[in-house]
C-alpha cells in the first residue's frame, strides 16, 4: 500500500498544482474556470502530436505549453471584454460551456477513451531510492519541487512585486482597481495564459500515471476544484496539502482491489465531506438562532 | 479665460439601460474646484462613474484637457490624467498604505507630496489600510488619486460617515490640490462646505443640470438650494413662496451647461 500512496503522492504534486491555477483564477480575476484542464489537455495533445510527428521532445513542449497559453488567454479576453460586470455564477457558466466544446473538439481531433490514448513521454519514471521495499520513483519529488516551487514563487511575486500588487489590487476592487490606473483586462489575460501553460505543464506531468487520453485529461478539473476546496479557494498552502492528500487517497485506493475501480469518486468524495463539514456550523447557528 | 482641464458636451450615462444622465454640459477649469450638488438619486455619482469610464456613456463627449476620453477603458482615462476618489472609502484594505500608494503611481506621482500632505499617512506606511480610521482611509484614497499625477480629479461624497472635524480638514485638502492645479470636480452632501471651497457650481435634478454659475451666488442660501434640488419651494415656506419660481413636476427642468451662468428661474 505504501508503494501506492508514494505513487500518488506524484500525481498529488500535480493535483496541488491544478487546484493552485483554479484558486489563482478565482482570486485574482474572479472566475471559476471550468474550462482550465480542457485547454492544459489541448494544448498537451498538441505537443504530443508533434513528438508523434517525430518533433524534439522540448521544442514541442514549449509549442504545447505557448498554445495552451494563447487559448487561455483568448478565453481570458473574451470574458474580460463580454462579462466582466457579470456575476461569478454566469462567468462560471461560461467556461463550462467552454469546457463542453472542448472536450467535444479534443476528443473529436485526439480520440476518445479507448482510441484516444497517446504514449505522453515519460522522463521521470526512473527509482530514486528504494527504502526496503517502497520505491520512490523521480516523478515524485520531480512533481512535489514543482508543486512547492510554484507556490512559493506565486506567493512572492504576488506579494514583492509591482504586477503582483496590482493583481492583488484588482481582485479586491476591480472596479477601483481600474480607476487608479491598473489596466484590468491587460493583467486578466496574463493570469488566464499564464495558468494555461501552468495547467498543460502538470497535465503532461500527470498524462502517464492517468493514461493519455483527451477525456480523462480534460476531466482532472474535477479533481483540480476538490483540491482548490480543501483551500477555500484562497489558501495557497492548503491548496498544496490538499493536491497531496487527494493524490495519497487516490493512490490508497489504487491499492485496495474491492475499491479500486471507484477510483475517480476519490475528488468528489472530498468534495462532499468539504461541503458538509462547512456547512455544519450553518446548520449549527440556523438551529440556535430559532 | 483658461481653457478647461475637462469638459463634458451633452453627456447622456445609462445606468442597467436605464438613462440616468441626460444632455449634460458641463466644464472644469485647472486650479479650480468645480462643485456638483444636487438630492439623493439626482445622478451625481453615475454622473462621476460616467466621466470615470464605470458607467456607460451613451451619447455626447468627454474632453479630457482637449482630448476626446469618452470611449476609452477607466483605466485609460485613468492614466490620461484623470483621478476618481469614490464613494465610500475604496482603499485595497489587504495592501499597506505605501502599497496602495505604489500601485496607483504613475508618471511624474509623487509619495513624498503625499505624504507631506497628509503626515498621519507617513507614520502608517506599513499598516494595512484596512486598520485605518475613517478619516485616514479617505486620506489614503485621496492620496492615491494624487500619486497618479492628475490633471483633473473627481471626488465623490468623501464626507459621508466623517467627523466634522475631519471634514473641514479634508476639505481644506481640496483647496490645495486645486491650488496645485489641479481641476477638482466635488460632489459634496454638506453643501456649504463645498460653497465655501468651490469656484462654479452646477446642480442636478433628475439627471439634468439645473443650475450653473458661481458658487457665490448658492453661498448660504439654502432656500434656493432647495428649490433647485426638489424643484419646489421648501414646505416650510410653501405658503409665502413666489409660485411663479417654483417647479410644477420637477422632471422636466431644462439642463445644459450652454445656460451656464443663468439662474434657476430663467432656467425655468
Amino acid at each position: 500500500m505504501l508503494n501506492s500512496v508514494i505513487a500518488g503522492l506524484s500525481s498529488g504534486g500535480g493535483y496541488a498544482l491544478l487546484g493552485l491555477c483554479v484558486v489563482l483564477t478565482y482570486r485574482l480575476v474572479a472566475v471559476v474556470n471550468f474550462a482550465m484542464t480542457a485547454v492544459g489537455a489541448m494544448g498537451a495533445f498538441v505537443m504530443v502530436t508533434l513528438t508523434d510527428e517525430g518533433l524534439n521532445v522540448w521544442l514541442a513542449l514549449l509549442i504545447g505549453a505557448v498554445s495552451a497559453a494563447a487559448l487561455s488567454g483568448v478565453f481570458g479576453a473574451a470574458l474580460a471584454r463580454w462579462f466582466a460586470g457579470h456575476r461569478e455564477g454566469t462567468k462560471a457558466a461560461v467556461t463550462v460551456a467552454l469546457f463542453v466544446a472542448l472536450t467535444a473538439i479534443g476528443v473529436r481531433l485526439f480520440g476518445g477513451t479507448s482510441t484516444g490514448a497517446r504514449q505522453f513521454p515519460n522522463p521521470f519514471s526512473d527509482p530514486v531510492f528504494t527504502v526496503g521495499s517502497v520505491v520512490v520513483p523521480q516523478s515524485v519529488l520531480v512533481s512535489l519541487a514543482f508543486a512547492v516551487l510554484i507556490t512559493v514563487a506565486v506567493g512572492l511575486m504576488l506579494t514583492r512585486t509591482r504586477v503582483g500588487l496590482k493583481l492583488q489590487a484588482l481582485s479586491e476592487r476591480p472596479a477601483t482597481a481600474q480607476v487608479v490606473g491598473i489596466p484590468a483586462p491587460v493583467l486578466a489575460v496574463g493570469v488566464w495564459s499564464g495558468v494555461g501553460a501552468i495547467t498543460m505543464l502538470v497535465i503532461v506531468l500527470v498524462a502517464p500515471r492517468l493514461g493519455g487520453d483527451f477525456g480523462t485529461l480534460a476531466g482532472l478539473i474535477s479533481t483540480a476544484l476538490a483540491v482548490a476546496m480543501v483551500g477555500a479557494f484562497r489558501n495557497l498552502p492548503l491548496t498544496l496539502a490538499g493536491g497531496l492528500i487527494v493524490g495519497c487517497l487516490e493512490g490508497m485506493s489504487a491499492s485496495v482491489d474491492s475499491i479500486q475501480k471507484y477510483q475517480g469518486v476519490v475528488p468528489f468524495l472530498v468534495i462532499l465531506v468539504l461541503l458538509w463539514w462547512r456547512s455544519r456550523r450553518e446548520v449549527w447557528d440556523t438551529a440556535h438562532s430559532r | 479665460m483658461t481653457a478647461p482641464a475637462l469638459a463634458l458636451d451633452g453627456v447622456k450615462v445609462n445606468r442597467a439601460e436605464v438613462p440616468v444622465i441626460h444632455d449634460v454640459t458641463l466644464d472644469a477649469a485647472p486650479g479650480e474646484v468645480t462643485v456638483v450638488l444636487g438630492a439623493n438619486g439626482a445622478g451625481k455619482t453615475t454622473l462621476m462613474d460616467g466621466i470615470a469610464g464605470l458607467a456607460p456613456v451613451k451619447s455626447g463627449t468627454i474632453r479630457l484637457d482637449g482630448t476626446p476620453i469618452e470611449k476609452l477603458a477607466p483605466y485609460k482615462r485613468a492614466r490620461a490624467g484623470l483621478g476618481y476618489v469614490e464613494q465610500a472609502r475604496t482603499t485595497f484594505r489587504t495592501l499597506t498604505v505605501e502599497q496602495n500608494l505604489v500601485v496607483s503611481q504613475s508618471g511624474d506621482g509623487d509619495l513624498g507630496t503625499v505624504y507631506k500632505l497628509f503626515p498621519e499617512l507617513d507614520k502608517r506606511r506599513t499598516l494595512q489600510a484596512g486598520y485605518l480610521s475613517g478619516g485616514e482611509q479617505q486620506m489614503l484614497v485621496l492620496g492615491r488619486a494624487l500619486v497618479s499625477a492628475p490633471k483633473v480629479v473627481l471626488i465623490d461624497e468623501m464626507s459621508l460617515g466623517l467627523a466634522p472635524m475631519v471634514v473641514r480638514r479634508l476639505m481644506g485638502t481640496v483647496g490645495e490640490l486645486a491650488g496645485m492645479g489641479i481641476a477638482v470636480v466635488l460632489i459634496e452632501q454638506f453643501a456649504n462646505l463645498a460653497l465655501d471651497v468651490g469656484a462654479h457650481v452646477h446642480v442636478l435634478r433628475k439627471g439634468s443640470v439645473v443650475f450653473s454659475g458661481p458658487c457665490e451666488e448658492l453661498r448660504g442660501d439654502e432656500r434656493r438650494l432647495h428649490r433647485l434640488y426638489f424643484g419646489g419651494p421648501p414646505l416650510s415656506a410653501a405658503a409665502g413662496a413666489d409660485p411663479a419660481a417654483a417647479d410644477s413636476g420637477g422632471g422636466t427642468a431644462p439642463h445644459n451647461g450652454s445656460d451656464a451662468g443663468k439662474t434657476e428661474s430663467e432656467l425655468e
